[in-house]
């Protein structure tokens, strides 16, 4: 298989759209998926992120719009005749075969000779650590080992791009720790293309080298897990990846007055706004701790609630109304600060982002 | 060790009336096919002479009795699988509807079906009055009624229920997900059909195909109220022999060769199957 090396992007989807009933599951999107990425489609629950994957897997046709894969259109073709293989979130193993009948299923549907079969599976096998079990009936496998055929079953065919539907939700912790790490190492190993749903953010942070983040059907956000992060661009984005704190204020004449009684400089249109800054970005210390100063914000409050996290101290700070989360200091070098204390809360201008409230 | 032999506890009723009530007259009935009839009485000699005459002189119904429950099962089988196919994959919310709808019929219980048809298929039936009005014939034909097409419908009609639940239960089992990949691994919908859906609901079809053929081979009743004179099967002539030829000793040796052929056959069904879709036996 030549490794394309161009720069075209391996899948390209342009102004896919689906309805269901009349109702918009996915809207007008575009998408590119590149050679080699592992791409997360993250967003809660019937924000249209499996619908998305169904149309890129072909058991779900688009209203309108194109999709390529490898250059080639694949718009109309079904998922049989797909260069796409699927990990289904319940696995959907064939519960009257074995472990090696399952993974061997694909290769013996395009007819391929039986000793490339046997080397390919056992290949597989070993890629997925699946050794001693070749023969057993998947039915008496543990969800972890069953998700192991499933992944092999797929990865078997070559697929150019590997679909994952919410592949760890069905895994306790401990498990889907564990799995993260097994498909982070399939995917180097192999150096193939994956896209998985999930509406995880940590997983999705944990695996994804590239996230897309859908809202009601769009995507609102797409880039690095840093990027995204870092400079959400909406504050839907900001709170369903990681904690944030959000502020409300209104934009007047180059300058934001926060609900809580700080102005500062920022440019941008006139309107109610929201700051959102991230817990671990807020200091925490007594209330005459810092002066004011034009490039910060700095709040008055009353801690509410401390928990000792370990890496971190939690405390849920009371600001006039409402409530600031700070992450503060790690381990022993953390602040020591009673339940009830007045305290001083403040973060550079740098350290938050301010964005139109929706 | 106490929940052992609790199991068994429980196990004992019904294994005593089965033992009592099955395994006791059966094993009698097998004895007896080996003693004979002299002089209206039984000659308690052991001899096989009673097979060697149901293979002999019984050889055309023994054939024509297994003739029509093959083909009866067969196409009951084949029916309720179609039948139960749509229902699970095809009807969607109608399908629970069709279920209760077939078992409704049977509501009808066994003899009524045997005058509905004879009411349908008789001289003077709907079947004939429809033909003769539109003047498709000008006179009754008898040829519906009494022979084996007539036994084939009746046994057929009062089956088809029946031998769609084993088959519905065992595709009702069958995930949708499994489908969804295989598809995706490359099979086409018919190779979904033949890889997937058929090795698992295969018990179902055994079990189906099992009902109708033990039930149509033993019947005695439908073959003597449609079937007419030259349709004897061999639980007619069974019964015949306990009734009013006084051979027991035959008859049971007619109801053991039954039997036999009925495992026999199958037995050869569900290996056939087991074969076509390459089940490891």
């Amino acid at each position: 298989m030549a490794v394309n090396t161009d720069q075209q992007p391996l899948v390209r989807l342009r102004g896919v759209c689906k309805q269901f009933g009349g109702v918009a599951a996915v809207h007008p999107l575009d998408l590119t998926i590149d050679h080699g990425d592992f791409l997360a489609i993250l967003g809660p629950s019937g924000c249209g992120k499996t619908t998305l994957l169904n149309i890129i897997s072909g058991f779900l046709f688009p209203d309108a719009g194109s999709i390529e894969i490898d250059g080639l259109d694949v718009t109309r073709v079904p998922p049989e005749r797909r260069a796409t293989n699927m990990v289904f979130q319940s696995y959907g193993l064939f519960p009257h075969m074995t472990v090696e009948q399952n993974i061997a299923y694909g290769l013996r549907v395009a007819d391929a000779p039986a000793d490339e079969c046997k080397r390919r599976v056992a290949e597989m096998v070993a890629l997925v650590h699946l050794d001693g079990l070749e023969r057993r009936n998947v039915t008496g496998l543990s969800g972890g080992q069953q998700q192991r055929v499933a992944l092999a079953r797929a990865l078997i065919m070559r697929p150019k791009v590997l679909l994952l539907d919410e592949p760890l939700a069905a895994l306790d912790l401990q498990l889907r720790k564990a799995m993260q790490v097994e498909l982070r190492r399939i995917h180097r190993s192999i150096g193939g293309t994956f896209v998985f749903v999930t509406h995880d953010q940590g997983e999705a942070m944990a695996l994804a080298n590239r996230i897309a983040v859908m809202q009601g059907g769009r995507i609102v956000q797409q880039g690095t897990p840093r990027e995204i992060y870092d400079a959400p661009r909406t504050r839907f984005v900001s709170t369903f990846i990681g904690d944030a704190n959000l502020l409300r204020g209104q934009a007047h004449g180059g300058a934001v007055t926060l609900a809580a009684g700080p102005v500062f400089a920022q440019a941008g249109a006139d309107g109610p706004v929201v700051a959102v800054v991230r817990p671990e970005q807020v200091q925490i210390g007594p209330p005459d701790a810092v002066a004011a100063s034009p490039d910060q914000v700095l709040l008055a409050g009353t801690v509410q609630d401390v928990v000792y996290v370990g890496t971190y101290v939690r405390f849920q700070v009371a600001v006039d109304g409402s409530e600031l989360i700070v992450h503060a200091g790690s381990g022993r070098a953390a602040p020591v600060i009673e339940v009830g204390a007045p305290v001083a809360i403040w973060w550079s201008l740098s350290d938050h982002l301010v964005l139109p409230e929706e | 060790m106490i929940a052992q032999r609790g199991r068994y506890a429980l196990l004992a009723p019904s294994t005593g009336v089965f033992l009592l009530c099955f395994v006791a007259p059966l094993s009698y009935f097998l004895l007896l096919s080996f003693y004979r009839i002299v002089s209206y009485q039984i000659d308690t000699t052991i001899t096989g002479e009673n097979y060697i005459v149901v293979w002999r002189d019984y050889f055309r119904s023994l054939s024509f009795t297994f003739a029509i429950a093959l083909a009866v099962a067969l196409s009951v089988t084949a029916l309720a699988f179609g039948f139960a196919f749509y229902v699970r994959f095809k009807a969607g919310r109608f399908g629970i509807l069709l279920i209760f709808v077939a078992l409704i019929t049977l509501f009808g219980g066994y003899l009524t079906k045997i005058y509905v048809w004879k009411t349908i298929l008789g001289q003077t039936g709907i079947l004939n009055t429809t033909l003769m009005t539109l003047g498709v014939i000008d006179e009754p034909i008898g040829l519906f009624l009494y022979n084996p097409f007539a036994v084939i419908v009746t046994l057929g009609h009062y089956l088809m229920p029946l031998a769609v639940l084993p088959i519905y239960g065992s595709l009702r089992n069958i995930a949708d997900t499994p489908l969804r990949g295989a598809r995706d691994l490359g099979a086409s919908r018919w190779r979904v059909f033949f890889d997937i859906i058929l090795p698992q609901c295969r018990i179902g079809i055994v079990f189906s195909f099992a009902l109708s053929f033990l039930f149509a081979a033993g019947d005695y009743v439908t073959p003597l109220l449609v079937g007419g004179p030259y349709t004897s099967m061999l639980g007619v002539i069974i019964q015949l022999q306990f009734g009013m030829r006084f051979n027991a000793p035959l008859g049971a040796a007619m109801a053991f060769t039954a039997i036999g052929i009925c495992i026999l056959v199958i037995g050869s069904f569900d290996l056939l199957l087991r074969r076509l879709l390459r089940v490891p036996t």
